[in-house]
């Protein structure tokens, strides 16, 4: 499996960890337990395409959000997290 | 109160056994080299800084700071990209008298600075079977056509993160730089010699 960093290129799973999915926004200060315990515990189990974390750290050390297709092990696309700094690189 | 007289010690002065190694016969396939005296300074650029950090450096070293993974040759310096946003500036006959100061006041503002010398260690991998080695511990594409000279990538080996980076080829093939955090050295060290073994290795060390 390789993964397309947006500012080295391709490169081996092995320099890259996985964050998880990158859909739960933490909630606002008041919204409750309900919706912190959704937030905190509650996960989909996605058969298919999935947004996620992922950091390479075995190169730039960015934090980047992939779309992946949990089935094909596809990887759609690969970007700069929101707010982890520079730009994509361009190639 | 005492005072204290601190001597240098490389980080491979354990590893690394100057000398022919592995493969006995015939001409060295690759020669690996630790290279010392350097100085390394980390520059990064501050959220929204990059541009005045390109200027800095612009007028620091006479190139603009490597905003792709690339190694740009500016005047007293070697500028190695690490990452968006920030490089390693190497000065291979180390800082002079000044340079602390200038980079901290050319940076003030637009960049934060960490100094690494003695964090890291320096491995020059040269000659004819360079490639062929490096194929078998990197997964980056190290091909001519892929990884031209002054090409740079942050990458693992060894499942150790490195900067490798490629100078211009000399007459026994080509030359690539590498940096890597001093502790990992020794380790780095004995896995690039295990792997270059079957094709005669040449080892030493010289200042940069």
């Amino acid at each position: 499996m390789r993964i397309n960093c947006p500012f080295c290129g391709p490169r081996e799973n092995g320099e890259f960890t996985y964050l998880g999915d990158a859909k739960p926004v933490r909630p606002e200060g008041g919204a409750g337990e309900e919706a912190f315990y959704d937030y905190v515990y509650l996960r989909d189990n996605v058969a298919g395409e999935m947004s996620e974390w992922w950091y390479h750290g075995g190169g730039c050390r960015s934090w980047l959000k992939a779309v992946r297709n949990t089935v094909t092990h596809e990887f759609l696309s690969v970007e700069a997290a929101p707010g982890a700094g520079g730009k994509a690189v361009q190639k | 109160m005492a005072d204290f007289s601190w001597t240098p010690v490389s980080p491979l002065q354990a590893a690394l056994k100057p000398g022919r190694l592995g493969e006995k016969s015939g001409p060295a396939g690759l020669k690996l080299t630790e290279l010392t005296g350097f100085s390394l300074m980390q520059v990064q650029a501050r959220r929204g800084r990059w541009a005045e950090t390109e200027a800095a450096a612009q007028g620091l070293f006479g190139v603009s700071a490597p905003a792709n993974p690339a190694a740009v040759e500016g005047s007293g310096a070697t500028l190695v990209w690490s990452g968006p946003q920030q490089f390693l500036a190497l000065f291979p006959a180390g800082y002079g008298a000044d340079w602390e100061k200038r980079l901290a006041d050319a940076f003030a503002g637009s960049a934060s600075l960490s100094d690494q010398t003695g964090g890291r260690a320096m491995i020059r991998i040269q000659g004819a079977r360079a490639r062929d080695m490096l194929a078998k511990v990197c997964s980056v594409d190290l091909h001519p056509r892929a990884f031209a000279t002054g090409a740079a990538a942050a990458t693992s080996v060894d499942h150790t993160g490195v900067n490798l980076w490629r100078r211009a080829d000399d007459a026994e093939g080509a030359v690539f730089d590498l940096i890597v955090f001093s502790t990992f050295a020794g380790s780095l060290w004995h896995t690039l010699v295990d792997h270059a073994a079957e094709f005669g290795v040449e080892a030493g060390r010289h200042p940069a």
